[in-house]
C-alpha cells in the first residue's frame, strides 16, 4: 500500500481553528467522523485521550501524532491538519505543535495499513520532510512531501 | 562502531518507528552503524540476528514496553524511553557507546557451553551425553578413593571395617559404576529410556569380559541402536502396546545384548583394550611427551568442541581401569592453560585488550583453575587467529611438561579444587610447574601476536 492512499482530500485541513489540545482533538475527530471512518466519536475520543495520558504524542519539532486504535474504527486512517498559530500540546521540546497527524486504527487491522503508518511515521522524523510538510498548501503538496 | 537496538511503544503505530528513525538518523551523522529492531503493531521487524549481536559494540533499548534482554548478555546495554530516543539520539547512542558492559564471562560461558550442546548431532551427541552422565561417577569415585588413602595409607582395603576402608570401597564402587553408566547413557541418548536397560547391562557386561571403556562405548551404541530397531520394526495390537516398554524392549533388546557382548564383542575388543592398556602402560620418554603435546594442542584447538572432547574422553578411558594416569594429567593441565594464559595476558599486555576483555580476564582465572577450557571462548572468537595458536602453544607446552614429569592424574574434573587432596596427583609440585609454564608461554606468545587496540574512544 502506498502512503498516498493512507491519505485523502476529504481528511486534510490547512487551517485548523482550534486553540488548545482538547478543541484540536475535537476538531481531528470531527473530519475523521464525517468522512465515514469511525462508527462512534466518543469512544474513538476515549482510546485518543488514553494515549495521550501515557504521555503527549507531541513528539516535537512542531509535530503532534495523537493516535487511537478503537472498535469504532471501521478503517485506519490517518487526518492531517495544519494550525497556522501553533497549539500547546504538551510537546516533548515544550513548543507549540504546528503539524497534526491524528492516526485511527481498528482492534483488528492488517499489517498493510500498519506498515503504511510505520512509514509515514520514519518519514516524519526527516527534516526535509516535515519542511515541505510546512509549505505545503495544497493535497498535492502534501502528498508530494513524503 | 556498530550498534543494535531495539525499539517498542505501547500502542505500537507511531512511536516505535520514529525512535527507530531517529536513530537511524543519528547513527548515520555520527559515523556508526546501526540496526533497529522495531516492536510494533506488526510484530517484530528488521530482527536482530546472531550475526548482528556478534558485531556490535553496545546495545540500546528505547522502550516503554517489556523487551527481553536475555539475548543481550554480555553487551554494554543502555535503557532509555521511546521519547528519550525520538527527542535526542545523538546522546543516546554516544552514552551506549561509552557504557561498560555487563562484563560477565562466566554467563557468557555458560550460555557457550549450552550452545555447544544443542549443537550436537548424531554419534557425537550420543557419546557425549554418555561421557557426561559419567564425569560425576569418576570424579565421585577418584577423589574418595584418593581420600581412603589418605585416611587408611596404602594398603588401605586390607583393614577391612576402617574408616579408611569405607570411603575407599565407596570410592572403588562409584568408580566401577563409571563403565555401565556410560553405556547406558549413550543408549538413552539414542533411544530414549527404553534403551537404559540394554545399555546398562551391556556396559556392565563389558567391564565384566575386560572390554572397558571402548567395550562400555560399543555396548551403548549398540543397545542404542537395537532398542530403536525394535521400536520400529515390532508391531503390536493397540491393545497390547502398553507391553511395549515394560516387557517386549527391555527383554528382547537385552537378550540380543547378552548373546552380542559375549558371543561375538567381548573377546576381540577386550584384546583391543589391553593393547591399549600395555601401550599407555610403556609410554615413556620422548613417545610420552609427543603425546601430552598432541593432546595439549587438541585441548586447546577448540576450547571445549569435539576436538577437545575427544582428548579429553580419552583421557577419561585411561583411568576407566582405576589408576591414575599420566594422560589424564596431562589432558587436565593442558585444559586449564587457555583460560589461563589469557587472564594473564590481559595482565600483562593490557594495552592488546579492550575493557571488555580485561575486565573478563578476572573471570579467566576463576575458570581455568577450574578446569573450564571454553572459558578462552569470548577472547578466541575475537581474534581467532592469534589467539587460538597462542594458547595451542601454551597447552602444547604444559602437555609435553606434564608427561615429562610423570605427573598422574586419579580424576577427570575439578582443576586446582582437587589437587590438594593426597594421592588425587602425583608430583603436584611439577604439575602446579607445567601449568604455570603452559600459561605464561600462552601469554607472552598472545602478547607478542596480538596488536594493540585502537583507541576507541578518539572518534
Amino acid at each position: 500500500m502506498e502512503i498516498r492512499d493512507m491519505f485523502s482530500k476529504e481528511r486534510i485541513s490547512f487551517d485548523l481553528k482550534a486553540t488548545n489540545k482538547a478543541q484540536v482533538i475535537d476538531e481531528l475527530i470531527d473530519i475523521l467522523y464525517k468522512d465515514g471512518k469511525i462508527t462512534d466519536r466518543e469512544e474513538f475520543k476515549k482510546a485518543v485521550l488514553k494515549r495521550e495520558e501515557e504521555f503527549s504524542t507531541g513528539i516535537g519539532m512542531g509535530i503532534a501524532i495523537p493516535h487511537g486504535k478503537s472498535t469504532a474504527v471501521k478503517e485506519a486512517s490517518i487526518v492531517f491538519g495544519k494550525s497556522k498559530k501553533g497549539i500547546d500540546f504538551n510537546s516533548m521540546d515544550g513548543e507549540p505543535a504546528h503539524l497534526f497527524f491524528l492516526i485511527a486504527v481498528p482492534e483488528e487491522s492488517d499489517d498493510v495499513h500498519l506498515k503504511a503508518l510505520s512509514e509515514i511515521s520514519r518519514r516524519l522524523m526527516h527534516d526535509e520532510v516535515r519542511e515541505k510538510l510546512y509549505k505545503a498548501q495544497s493535497f498535492e503538496d502534501f502528498i508530494e512531501a513524503f | 562502531m556498530k550498534i543494535v537496538a531495539v525499539t517498542s511503544c505501547p500502542t505500537g503505530i507511531a512511536h516505535t518507528y520514529m525512535a527507530a528513525e531517529a536513530l537511524q538518523m543519528a547513527a548515520k551523522e555520527l559515523g556508526h552503524e546501526i540496526k533497529v529492531e522495531t516492536q510494533g503493531s506488526v510484530g517484530a521487524e528488521n530482527v536482530i540476528t546472531e550475526e548482528d549481536l556478534r558485531q556490535a559494540d553496545a546495545v540500546i533499548i528505547a522502550a516503554d514496553t517489556n523487551v527481553d534482554k536475555s539475548r543481550f548478555t554480555g553487551l554494554p546495554v543502555i535503557e532509555a524511553s521511546v521519547s528519550e530516543a525520538i527527542k535526542d539520539p545523538k546522546t543516546l547512542i554516544n552514552k551506549a557507546l561509552k557504557a561498560k558492559p555487563k562484563a560477565d564471562l562466566m554467563q557468557e560461558v555458560s550460555r557457550i557451553k549450552a550452545e555447544e550442546k544443542e549443537s550436537r548431532k548424531g554419534l557425537y551427541k550420543h557419546l557425549m551425553t554418555g561421557v557426561s552422565y559419567m564425569i560425576p561417577f569418576v570424579v565421585a569415585g577418584g577423589i574418595l578413593i584418593a581420600l581412603g588413602f589418605a585416611f587408611g595409607g596404602i594398603y588401605v582395603y586390607e583393614n577391612v571395617g576402617s574408616f579408611g576402608e569405607i570411603i575407599f570401597s565407596t570410592g572403588k564402587l562409584a568408580f566401577s559404576l563409571m563403565v555401565p553408566v556410560l553405556a547406558g547413557y549413550i543408549a538413552y541418548s539414542i533411544s530414549d529410556r527404553p534403551g537404559l536397560v540394554p545399555g546398562f547391562v551391556g556396559g556392565a557386561l563389558a567391564d565384566k569380559l575386560g572390554a572397558g571403556f571402548i567395550g562400555a562405548l560399543l555396548a551403548g551404541l549398540i543397545a542404542g541402536y537395537t532398542v530403536a530397531f525394535l521400536k520400529k520394526y515390532i508391531k503390536l495390537p493397540k491393545s497390547m502396546q502398553g507391553l511395549m516398554p515394560v516387557l517386549v524392549l527391555p527383554v528382547l533388546s537385552t537378550l540380543v545384548m547378552g548373546i552380542v557382548m559375549v558371543l561375538v564383542l567381548g573377546g576381540p575388543v577386550k584384546s583391543i583394550n589391553d593393547a591399549m592398556s600395555a601401550w599407555l602402560n610403556n609410554l615413556q620418554g620422548s613417545s610420552a611427551v609427543f603425546l601430552g603435546v598432541v593432546l595439549g594442542c587438541m585441548m586447546a584447538f577448540d576450547m571445549g568442541g569435539p576436538i577437545n572432547k575427544a582428548a579429553y574422553a580419552f583421557g577419561t578411558a585411561t583411568i576407566a581401569a582405576g589408576q591414575p594416569t599420566h594422560i589424564m594429567a596431562a589432558v587436565m593441565a593442558a585444559g586449564m592453560v587457555p583460560p589461563l594464559g589469557l587472564a594473564l595476558a590481559t595482565v600483562i599486555a593490557k594495552n592488546k585488550f579492550t575493557a571488555a576483555e580485561i575486565e573478563a580476564g578476572k573471570a579467566a582465572w576463576v575458570l581455568g583453575l577450574s578446569f573450564i577450557t571454553e572459558g578462552a571462548i569470548p577472547f578466541a572468537a575475537a581474534d581467532p587467529l592469534r589467539v587460538i595458536p597462542s594458547i595451542m602453544a601454551g597447552s602444547a607446552v604444559t602437555g609435553a611438561l606434564s608427561m615429562l614429569f610423570g605427573c598422574a592424574l586419579a580424576v577427570p574434573h575439578g582443576g586446582i579444587w582437587v589437587l590438594f587432596i593426597p594421592n588425587v596427583v602425583t608430583n603436584l609440585f611439577f604439575y602446579i610447574l607445567s601449568i604455570a609454564i603452559g600459561a605464561i608461554v600462552s601469554a607472552l606468545v598472545l602478547s607478542i601476536l596480538k596488536k594493540p587496540v585502537e583507541n576507541s574512544s578518539s572518534l
